[in-house]
């Protein structure tokens, strides 16, 4: 018995190594496209970064009201938030083409559906990066419409309509990523809903007697203006 | 047109309708009255000349009857609307002031005009006159630009006061106190210039008429000369909508410092432009100006729109402004150096597009306005200078301050906010 037992462990061990050997090529494969990719990928980053820093897409960024794009980011400047995203774009390109090497089907299942998922990503980026941009022109817009209207609550105009057009650009980008769809529209009806409804409670009640002083005030400058005013600028 | 009113027009206009000597456009509302006045002034013009004039009848304001004929003394007045563009298109509204403009000049050179002259100011005094006095250098051939001079209350035309004239006179070099008119008198080779410049520019980027007559003249050494006008009437300030008079206004400015960088680069000392006429005075009542709103709408700019004027402005200049903004209104002054950089700044960053234009100028508006506040402050302070001497000084800051924007529009990265 004890024959059949060492007979049982030698033949499993051996199917192990067996196994294992034939996992080895794939694995050498995935390390050195791995490392290939970082090379790669390295190298693309410096050519980028300093491909936009020749464009000054800083500040070119900071003119569109991207400047605070990389301020809250741990990696900084929009310049280093390209190169850098272009670097792991790089390296899981060839982490996938390193697991693809493995002779399975269910990685080249798993390398065939990530690479379906490819345009839902793209146009999702897209989808958020168009939505950020008119964002910030109509908040900058709005602010600047305000201001000149001699408006106090300028800032929160502002801020509440980059909110509402981000959250949309965000609840559509959700969509195309086919991330929990049913989930995500309730609960962008109720966040729209919420800060649309918030805004006007702050702008219509909260300063009620504020907006009435001020219409008044203005009915009265109004009517002052077109006798007493002297000024005239063109 | 109501042109049953008028059965002699046609058969008048086809006669007289291939040549004139002078071409007067009328832009703004005239009465019949006034038109007639005017033609009785420009019928002394001396040399027995042909006058056409161009105004758009309507029911309202229906074209005057008659025409006139030439006398070895006077001079002969045909009316001529058709000369006038209309606007195309179903429902289609009125032209705009520059295709109207437009309009004019093309009338005068098709019909091979030696001069033209455009009235479009709502007028108050001595109407009959001004037509006459934009005319008469035009004739006697010694000048090809003629400007108005208008009689000026102090609070009034401040955008040109404070922006366009000493901007134009500091680039350009010649001391202009209304280079965008809108009244003007234009000799044929002005006109020529103009409508040349138009064709090879082109498209929307074309010459805007009332910003480029003055610069086109002077960069191209033509004769300038002004003359003394009475007053007219300005709008009434909308205060909704200050942000889109600065766009409107200092658009077409900006756009053209830009495209005549090459000739105001090598303007030096401003010379004085001979003015004909006799100055007529205005008598100022102690007008007073609420400024505490101007201030407030300042201070609110100040402190809402630091992250925009911060792309457009340098670090002294937002340090300089912030401290402004805390002073009490009663004390507010701007200094006219700060003032001067400011619209060059603007008038910078406006050609290196630093962010959208229409956001960029409506932005000024709160800086517009506190110098305003500024203004109304030094003219109402004991011992005040009078508003010619307060405008004759800022004028003087904007040519020290020149070296400064030639050398930003040259290099603009050597300083970069």
């Amino acid at each position: 018995m004890w024959d059949q037992i060492k007979q049982a462990l030698i033949q499993s061990t051996a199917r192990f190594l067996t196994e294992f050997a034939s996992l080895l090529p794939g694995l050498a494969a995935l390390v050195l496209a791995v490392i290939l990719s970082v090379v790669v990928g390295w190298i693309l980053a410096i050519v980028v970064r300093r491909a936009l820093i020749s464009l000054r897409f800083d500040e070119r960024m900071a003119g569109w009201g991207f400047s605070s794009l990389g301020e809250g980011s741990p990696l900084g400047s929009p310049t280093s938030v390209v190169s850098r995203s272009l670097f792991l774009l790089v390296l899981l390109t060839g982490f996938l083409i390193g697991i693809a090497a493995f002779d399975f089907a269910w990685t080249s299942l798993f390398v065939r559906s990530v690479l379906s998922y490819i345009p839902n990503i793209i146009g999702a980026v897209l989808v958020l990066v168009v939505g950020t941009i008119i964002a910030r022109f109509v908040a900058r817009s709005v602010l600047i419409g305000a201001v000149n209207l001699n408006l106090q609550y300028a800032r929160l105009l502002s801020e509440g309509i980059k909110s509402l057009v981000i959250v949309l650009a965000v609840a559509m980008a959700l969509e195309h990523l086919k991330i929990a769809s049913g989930i995500v529209e309730l609960a962008f009806g109720i966040l729209f809903g919420g800060i649309v409804l918030s805004l006007a409670l702050a702008v219509g009640l909260g300063s009620k007697d504020l907006v009435t002083k001020s219409l008044e005030r203005d009915a009265k400058r109004a009517a002052a203006d077109e006798i007493e005013d002297p000024l005239r600028h063109l | 047109m109501a042109t049953n009113s008028i059965p002699q027009q046609p058969t008048e206009e086809t006669k007289s309708a291939d040549r004139a000597d002078l071409v007067i456009g009328i832009l703004a509302d005239m009465s019949p009255e006034a038109v007639a006045a005017m033609c009785s002034a420009l019928r002394t013009l001396p040399g027995s000349l042909r006058i056409a004039v161009l105004q758009n009848g309507n029911a309202n304001n229906p074209l005057p009857l008659q025409s006139s004929e030439a006398t070895p003394n006077s001079s002969s007045i045909f009316f001529a609307p058709s000369f006038l563009a209309k606007p195309s298109g179903p429902g289609a509204g009125p032209l705009t002031m520059a295709a109207s403009y437009q309009s004019v000049f093309t009338a005068g050179e098709k019909l091979q005009s030696r001069g033209c002259c455009v009235l479009a100011s709502r007028l108050e005094s001595e109407i009959q006159q001004w037509a006459y006095r934009l005319a008469a250098p035009l004739v006697g051939g010694d000048t090809d630009l003629v400007l108005p001079h208008y009689a000026r209350h102090q609070f009034e035309g401040l955008l040109n006061s404070c922006v366009v004239a000493p901007l134009m006179r500091a680039l350009y070099g010649k001391r202009l106190s209304n280079p965008m008119g809108p009244d003007f008198g234009l000799s044929r080779r002005l006109v020529q210039k103009l409508l040349g410049k138009e064709r090879g520019g082109g498209g929307a980027n074309g010459l805007h008429p009332l910003v480029s007559i003055a610069p086109v003249a002077l960069c191209e050494n033509l004769r300038v000369a002004e003359v003394h006008f009475g007053t007219r009437s300005y709008p009434p300030p909308d205060w909704t909508n200050i942000g889109s008079l600065m766009a409107e206004a200092l658009g077409p400015v900006f756009l053209d410092i830009e495209r005549h960088a090459a000739c105001w680069q090598r303007m030096r000392v401003p010379a004085v432009v001979p003015a004909m006429g006799e100055p007529v005075a205005v008598q100022d009542e102690p007008a007073s100006v609420e400024t505490t709103r101007l201030v407030e709408s300042f201070a609110l700019g100040t402190r809402e729109l630091q992250e925009i004027w911060g792309l457009v402005l340098p670090p002294a200049t937002l340090f300089e402004l912030r401290k402004l903004s805390r002073l009490a209104a009663a004390q507010f002054r701007m200094p006219d150096e700060l003032w001067v950089r400011i619209v060059y700044d603007f008038a910078l960053a406006h050609r290196l597009r630093t962010i959208n234009r229409d956001h960029l100028l409506k932005s000024m508006t709160p800086l517009y306005l506190g110098w305003v506040a500024s203004y109304a402050h030094d003219l109402q302070a004991d011992g005040a200078l009078r508003p010619d001497q307060r405008i004759e000084r800022l004028a003087v800051a904007f040519e020290a301050e020149k070296p400064y924007f030639v050398s930003r529009w040259r290099w603009p990265d050597r300083f970069n906010p």
